[in-house]
């Protein structure tokens, strides 16, 4: 579709032979310059940007897009003539509405704090609360009864005492607190 | 007439030892006197060499935008704050193609580029460029109340 629309405005164009053979050269380069320029509108190609095609980005690492943001209508047209002349003679007013015509946010509101780690760390620690309540529910619902092995207290008892005859973890663990001469744990 | 290549202003890591052993501030001429021996250095060759290419660069009258952008843009790419020289002749070739919007522009990017330095740096930068900025009537981003955020856009990838 974007290929059928190119080949109807190269028909216009005068150089068409120049603009194949760039396309040619430069490989796939994103749209074709000219549905670039239908897609920016009456707005002013004025750099290279970030990449060589005619997009308006924002951003501290390509401070100079290859489009102004604005088009040269109205207000933004007469200040460009005022432009040509003494920049003294133009109140502050007038600069910052050129800086707007130009650019559409400075670099300070690019990189100014937008508190996104706040909705970043709420939802994340929703997530987590939701992964409790699931296990939650899965010890009400899906679970089935521990198992009279292991909940009865003289199977436990009897278990415990099989340990302290095992001499499980005799150096820090259990049966280090067991006195074995006394026969009874150790105070 | 001494060459424009000896360029006489000392480099900013120069410049930092200067500021904190004096106070005074120095004036290009009594500097030119002092710091002739120092730039016969190999280091300081490298830097003046790479200064005048670039303001030769920019001080070329038949630039358009179009180059002063690129320029820019890869004089910004390089890890290093760029000298007041060649801020200066990159100012003036904004005059020439009249386009100030982006004089405002490129002092924002150089601020940002003084990094955690910017106490140090900005100011010397300021006071290299303020004679050319008094003369082309440019206001520093801080004039332009452009050092606090002014409008709160939203993130265009976060619109849906």
């Amino acid at each position: 579709m974007s290929s059928l629309l190119s080949r109807r405005l190269l028909r216009e164009v005068k150089q068409v032979g120049q603009v194949q053979i760039m396309a040619a050269r430069n490989g796939s380069g994103g749209p074709p310059m000219p549905e670039q320029k239908l897609m920016i509108g009456k707005r002013e190609i004025v750099g290279y940007g970030i990449n060589g095609e005619a997009n308006y980005m924002d951003n501290v690492m390509a401070p100079f897009p290859a489009i102004r943001f604005k088009e040269d209508v109205g207000e933004i047209a007469t200040l460009r003539e005022k432009e040509k002349g003494d920049w003294k003679k133009m109140t502050k007013e007038e600069k910052k509405v050129l800086y707007r015509a130009s650019f559409c946010q400075t670099l300070t509101e690019v990189e100014a704090p937008t508190g996104e780690w706040k909705s970043v760390v709420g939802i994340a620690l929703m997530g987590v609360a939701l992964g409790m309540l699931g296990y939650l529910w899965l010890k009400a619902v899906v679970y089935e009864e521990l198992p009279h092995t292991i909940t009865d207290e003289e199977y436990q008892k009897a278990q415990l005492k099989r340990m302290i005859d095992l001499r499980v973890n005799p150096i820090e663990g259990l049966t280090s607190k067991y006195d074995y001469e006394k026969g009874r744990w150790k105070d | 007439m001494l060459r424009f290549a000896l360029r006489t202003v000392p480099r900013l890591s120069a410049i930092r030892t200067a500021t904190r052993a004096q106070q005074t501030v120095m004036s290009v001429g009594s500097l030119r006197m002092q710091q002739q021996v120092r730039l016969m250095s190999s280091e300081n060759l490298a830097d003046a060499e790479f200064d005048a290419r670039y303001e030769a660069f920019f001080n070329r009258p038949d630039i358009d935008g179009w180059e002063i952008r690129k320029g820019m843009s890869d004089l910004v790419q390089m890890d290093l704050v760029p000298d007041p020289i060649i801020v200066a002749a990159a100012l003036r070739a904004c005059r020439r193609v009249n386009d100030y919007a982006l004089t405002t522009r490129i002092l924002e990017i150089v601020k940002i580029k003084c990094a955690d330095q910017v106490n140090e740096i900005w100011p010397y930068m300021i006071q290299e460029l303020k004679p050319t900025l008094d003369e082309l009537g440019i206001l520093l981003p801080e004039e332009m109340g452009y050092d606090q955020p002014e409008l709160a856009l939203p993130n265009p990838y976060d619109i849906h």
